[in-house]
């Protein structure tokens, strides 16, 4: 019943839309939301559509994991394995940049008790 | 054994010593080496410089190009990275001669600072799309951490708004590398600029569009500049002095290095970022005529020089690009002389703002005398070196018949005249009643001398450099010749 989904064309088209669809979302949390935890998650959010996106259209149905085993002996019919180490540099570095927000949000809500990005005033024209 | 001189010390040494870090401490080597090593990146690219006035060193670890990594110093990048490293040299010695706060001193800032110079040395070195993306985290997190340093609320402020706004601008340039890394299956920027025509209209102009969101935001360009005084009123100048003297820098010149080397025709988009520079440019010297507090007026200051050099790069003329360059070298010299000033008036009188600091040319008359100087300097008046540089640019502009940025250039130049003549008079405010002035280390004045005897000697005898910046033009521009240097002649 789901055989559309081995043609290419159509998979990547849902990948497209999904990604894109997540994207905005964390587009949108971005520009609407003033807690600052939810404006950090909106930006994971929007990071994350951009892997799944990468790993989804650079990999086609039918395509194998590149490597070599279980009796297989050449490159033939695999998947490009570029993308997926990229995207595993990425999610590193993107996990690192969150938790470094994490925690100095949660330093600057333990020194002024805010949270809130439209009352952050500290600096600000005189 | 020996170890070849070659361009990857630039980005290994920092990183090396920055996580080897606990071990100077235990030996009390930190302040030395974070001053030393700066200092011997700027020796090491002047013993790399007649190589490289030969032909661009290229340097591939791994394998063959276009896989691996790979690393490119040419006459354009040795700018950068001489530029970064005496920038980073200026701004580490006055951390350490003027006794700056214990935080600043500490191994935090030590591995943050050898981070950021690492991770705009690769930057601009780097031939690699995705090692790009990487440097420029490695960059932006230090950034982002030295601004929060402080840990108060105005310094956790300035970092939560600088990460969120960079973490934006690194998701905008992913995306726009996943996106060439599909249509085209290469990383390599030289492979990826032979193939980048092939590419769709429409995907080329919403890469172009997604890069420029993301590096744009970086380099602080208008419309994303918006967070930019915030973060340099937040962090400590000395920070400041380094987000706008190499940071920045570091960005705007990997902004036109895509530009010049991914585009055959860069026309049409440097067309757009001439108007981007002259819109940043008298946006922000007009907003800055009314700041009361001193480290924002030099922030707008210098996004207004941003500006300024966007322009003259976006032209993509030969002298304007060396003139660029140039002004680049000297506006990075400037900002760190008056952000220091700035840090050493701080000091001295708790507060940066125009009312506290009337009359503060009597109580320290070398600080405000070399605010004078660094003042002049941007406004571009003759021996200083803004004036050798700012005159390059309009006559490339003059010589190409294209008036109306010289036009704009000359009417910012007037504007900051307005602005920094008000600072000087309250500085030099004969009925200014001050509080008593907080000491200053003597020495902290040593890099702020050797800075602005550099202006000078730059303004008196520009043609000591010229060959450099018109070489480093002629590499930038030259699309050709980057293209077969990487993929071999006859690709």
């Amino acid at each position: 019943m789901l055989a559309f989904l081995d043609d290419p064309k159509i998979l990547h088209g849902i990948y497209v839309l999904g990604t894109l669809t997540l994207f905005f979302i964390g587009l949108y949390g971005l520009l609407a939301k003033r807690h600052l935890l939810k404006v950090l998650i909106s930006i994971a959010v929007m990071e994350l559509s951009v892997y799944l996106l990468f790993v989804g259209l650079a990999t086609s149905p039918g395509e194998t994991a590149p490597i070599l085993s279980d009796g297989l002996t050449e490159f033939a019919g695999m998947a490009d394995p570029v993308p997926q180490a990229l995207t595993l540099t990425a999610i590193v570095i993107g996990l690192a940049v969150l938790a470094l927000g994490v925690s100095l949000a949660v330093q600057y809500h333990r020194l002024t008790g805010k949270a809130d990005i439209a009352r952050m005033t500290e600096l600000k024209e005189l | 054994m020996t170890l070849p001189l070659t361009p990857v010390w630039f980005v290994a040494l920092p990183l090396l010593l920055a996580f080897a870090s606990p071990l100077w401490v235990r030996y009390r080597l930190l302040m030395p080496l974070l001053v030393g090593t700066p200092a011997l990146l700027l020796l090491l690219a002047f013993v790399l410089l007649p190589e490289v006035r030969t032909g661009p060193l290229l340097e591939t670890i791994v394998i063959a190009p276009p896989l691996g990594i790979h690393l490119q110093l040419d006459s354009a990048s040795w700018i950068l990275v001489a530029l970064i490293s005496l920038a980073g040299l200026l701004a580490t010695a006055f951390i350490w001669l003027s006794d700056a706060e214990p935080y600043l001193r500490d191994r935090r800032a030590f591995v943050f600072l050898l981070l950021l110079i690492a991770g705009c040395n690769g930057m601009v070195l780097t031939g690699d799309l995705f090692n790009l993306y990487v440097f420029l985290e490695i960059a932006g997190v230090s950034a982002y951490a030295l601004s929060a340093l402080r840990r108060d609320a105005s310094a956790l402020e300035a970092g939560l708004k600088y990460l969120i706004i960079g973490s934006v601008a690194a998701v905008f340039f992913l995306f726009s590398v996943v996106l060439i890394y599909l249509q085209t299956g290469q990383l390599n920027m030289a492979a990826v600029a032979a193939r980048f025509g092939g590419i769709p209209a429409p995907m080329q102009l919403l890469i172009g569009l997604l890069m420029l969101v993301g590096l744009g935001i970086k380099a602080e360009l208008f419309p994303f500049n918006f967070w930019v005084p915030d973060v340099y009123q937040g962090s400590h100048p000395v920070l400041a002095g380094l987000f706008s003297g190499l940071l920045v820098k570091a960005f705007l010149f990997v902004l036109f290095h895509l530009v010049f080397l991914l585009l055959a025709d860069p026309q049409v988009a440097g067309l757009w970022l001439m108007g981007l520079g002259a819109t940043t440019m008298l946006i922000a010297e007009v907003v800055a005529l009314r700041q009361e507090d001193m480290r924002r007026m030099l922030a707008y200051s210098s996004l207004g020089q941003i500006g300024l050099i966007t322009l003259a790069l976006g032209f993509g003329m030969q002298a304007t690009t060396a003139g660029g360059l140039f002004h680049m070298v000297n506006h990075t010299l400037v900002k760190l002389l008056l952000f220091l000033t700035a840090a050493v008036l701080l000091r001295s009188f708790v507060s940066a703002r125009l009312a506290d600091l009337a009359g503060a040319g009597r109580a320290r008359p070398l600080a405000a005398a070399l605010f004078v100087l660094g003042a002049l300097a941007v406004m571009g008046l003759p021996p200083l070196s803004g004036f050798a540089s700012k005159l390059w640019i309009l006559k490339g502009f003059a010589e190409a018949g294209v008036f109306w940025p010289v036009a704009l250039i000359l009417l910012a130049a007037l504007i900051e005249a307005g602005y920094y003549f008000r600072w000087i008079k309250v500085l030099y405010d004969p009925n200014g009643d001050l509080k008593a002035a907080a000491p200053v280390e003597r020495m902290a004045y040593v890099p702020m001398g050797v800075a602005a005897g550099l202006i000078i000697l730059l303004g008196v005898a520009p043609f000591l450099v010229d060959d450099l910046f018109i070489e480093g033009a002629q590499t930038l521009l030259d699309r050709g010749a980057a293209l077969s240097a990487v993929l071999g002649a006859g690709s």
